[in-house]
């Protein structure tokens, strides 16, 4: 089966700062993927160029087998199969529309008849536990968590095969970022969607990611199965990430 | 005792009411250890802390408590009453250093300040070598050069480090460190919890670490103070309260953690994460009984009614927990 994302041999620079150098990253369908690394490693650079939105130096990237292409008309096929959770969810809502409008829009690049599109937005609200009172509220109106859950909806409406979630749970509390995750997977697993995680949290991408890559510096540091990559790093710094992380141990070895 | 604070209560008055921030909330620490304060966000963590700095917003009002530091008593509802130690029996650590930084002055002439307000007598040259002597103590390479920088020239890892060094450099009784490594990578984040907790062993102070991460906790506090909704619902040592939570918050707070070692199941069905369904109460009213009855997954009938006291876990008088199960036979 092809990948749902192939990158190969992805290179980047931003003026002097290497943000992404010999980046060969492959994304089975219907799997969960998980990007780790410190911040400034690269991994939302990484994110946008998945998404069309960044463009490379060198390299390629395909989505379901095809060639990223640049230009207005690609962008719009494209976000019908690869659809972005942004890190800062409450940033990339517009302060001034309502999140009726925002919903609306999906529905115009579907060229579908609003309601719809309402229909199925209700239905996925339904399904993400937020009321159908958000529709009519500004993004400030809404909590951090509710924020999320928002642009997961929105992502949804588009249909999308595969999502890519920046740090989905950053900021959010240890008691209600289960709640999220918890839902990312259902929705992935029911809908057979391809999911990318980039998150700092190694636990996190441990328990739901198949494969995940650790970069670092714009680059990849190692790759492969969580199962090997965390219980049996062969690098150096994915080692030193690993010890580094501030873990409670099971009850029963204290 | 080197820190004692007691029946700590702040209000803050809001357009719509009154919000109760903090009900009656006592921590000890002694000389030399680490308490870690958890709890989610929006429980009162920051606010305990700025009530015992004196940083409080102009909206709060503290209306009971009392801080024992170093034998001296402060009555906190008092304007400015801890005025006496700030900078010198307290120091604090924040989550943005640059809230401890003046951008406008390099890293070197900050660090003197401290000094000469420490000890006006001593001179230019003795402060500069002990300032520079500080910044190598916090591992901050090239000390000369960094002296000579601004905090704009400095990552945010290596600015919380000049402000390591600069409580280092006030010698307080109390450190309080407020998320001090929240916005930092985990590597970064275990270093610079081995230099506050060289800065503790080094001059002996108590620390205040207060933080919403558990891993932290178990791995580098002695004790351990459970705040939620403005109230302590649990506290005792480490070791005790992870080996058995006497408050059910306790107990899903530690389950809601991901253990690094913990592996991947299979079954994706079994790659749940646990969480704490509902939300925090309305801090302008607080509901009868146990505050935390709306959320809990073991709670009877007398939860809704009566307000539990702090009881003994297992008969541990340094154990206490808030919750009516340890009275209820
Ligand atoms: N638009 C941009 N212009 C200049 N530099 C950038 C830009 N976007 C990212 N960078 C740089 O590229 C590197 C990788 O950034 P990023 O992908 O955001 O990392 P991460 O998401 O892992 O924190 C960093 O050094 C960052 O400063
Ligand atoms: N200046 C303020 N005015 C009104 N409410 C405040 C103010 N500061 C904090 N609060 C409220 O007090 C409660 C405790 O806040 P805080 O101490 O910041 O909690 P934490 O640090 O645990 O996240 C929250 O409900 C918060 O919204
Ligand atoms: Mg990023
Ligand atoms: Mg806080």
């Amino acid at each position: 089966m092809t990948d749902a994302i192939a990158v190969h041999d992805a290179q980047l620079r931003f003026g002097q700062t290497v943000a992404l150098e010999g980046v060969s990253v492959s994304v089975p369908q219907g799997t969960c993927f998980g990007i780790v690394g410190e911040s400034g490693s690269g991994k939302t650079t990484l994110m946008r160029a998945m998404l069309g939105l960044q463009r490379l130096d060198a390299g390629e990237i395909r989505i379901l087998g095809t060639p990223l292409q640049q230009g207005r008309a690609a962008l719009t096929r494209r976000a019908r199969i690869v659809q972005p959770i942004f890190q800062d969810p409450a940033a990339s809502l517009s302060p001034r529309s309502r999140i009726r409008t925002l919903m609306n829009e999906v529905g115009t690049v579907l060229k579908e008849p609003h309601a719809a599109t309402h229909e199925r937005l209700l239905v996925i609200l339904k399904r993400l536990g937020l009321p159908d009172s958000v529709i009519d509220k500004y993004p400030h109106e809404i909590s951090g968590g509710q924020a999320r859950r928002v642009a997961i909806a929105r992502a949804l409406l588009m249909k999308p095969s595969i999502l890519i979630a920046d740090e989905p749970t950053a900021g959010l509390d240890v008691s209600v970022q289960g709640d999220l995750l918890n839902l990312l997977q259902d929705i992935r697993r029911a809908q057979n969607i391809t999911l990318v995680v980039i998150s700092h949290n190694l636990a996190v991408v441990r328990l739901i990611a198949e494969n995940a890559v650790v970069m670092r510096a714009g680059k990849v540091v190692e790759i492969g199965e969580v199962g090997a990559l965390f219980g049996a790093p062969r690098e150096a710094y994915t080692k030193e990430l690993l010890a580094a992380w501030p873990s409670v141990t099971h009850a029963a070895s204290v | 005792m080197a820190i004692s604070l007691r029946n700590l209560s702040v209000d803050y008055s809001l357009p719509i009411g009154t919000a109760h921030a903090l009900r009656d909330v006592s921590l000890d620490i002694q000389k030399g250890e680490m308490l870690g304060l958890v709890g989610e966000s929006g429980s009162g963590k920051s606010t305990v802390a700025f009530a015992l700095m004196g940083l409080l917003a102009n909206n709060a009002r503290v209306t009971s408590g009392t801080a024992t530091i170093e034998g001296r008593r402060f009555d906190l509802t008092r304007p400015n009453a801890t005025a006496p130690l700030r900078g010198r029996g307290m120091a604090m650590i924040f989550q943005d250093p640059m809230l401890s930084l003046n951008p406008v002055f390099t890293i070197g002439t900050q660090l003197i300040e401290v000094l000469r307000r420490r000890s006006p007598a001593s001179d230019r040259k003795t402060r500069m070598a002990q300032a520079e002597d500080a910044l190598a103590k916090v591992k901050l390479g090239n000390p000369k050069q960094r002296m000579e920088q601004y905090p704009h020239e400095l990552s945010g890892g290596m600015r919380q480090r000049v402000v390591i060094a600069m409580a280092l450099l006030s010698e307080p009784a109390l450190l309080i460190a407020d998320e001090p490594t929240t916005a930092l990578d985990v590597t970064v984040e275990a270093q610079i919890m081995r230099e506050i907790i060289g800065l503790r062993d080094r001059i002996g102070c108590a620390v205040l670490l207060i933080t919403h991460s558990l891993g932290l906790v178990t791995e580098h506090c002695d004790r351990i103070a459970v705040l939620y909704a403005g109230e302590r619902l649990e506290s005792g040592s480490v070791r005790d309260v992870q080996r058995q939570p006497g408050h059910p918050y306790t107990r899903m707070l530690f389950d809601c953690e991901v253990p690094i070692d913990r592996e991947r199941h299979a079954d994706a069905a079994q790659n749940r994460f646990t969480v704490i369904a509902g939300e925090l109460p309305d801090p302008r009213r607080r509901p009868p009984g146990c505050i935390f009855n709306g959320r809990c997954d073991v709670s009877f009938e007398d939860c809704a009614k009566v307000v539990p006291g702090d009881y003994p876990v297992a008969g541990n008088a340094a154990h206490a927990a808030r919750c009516l199960r340890l009275v209820t036979p």
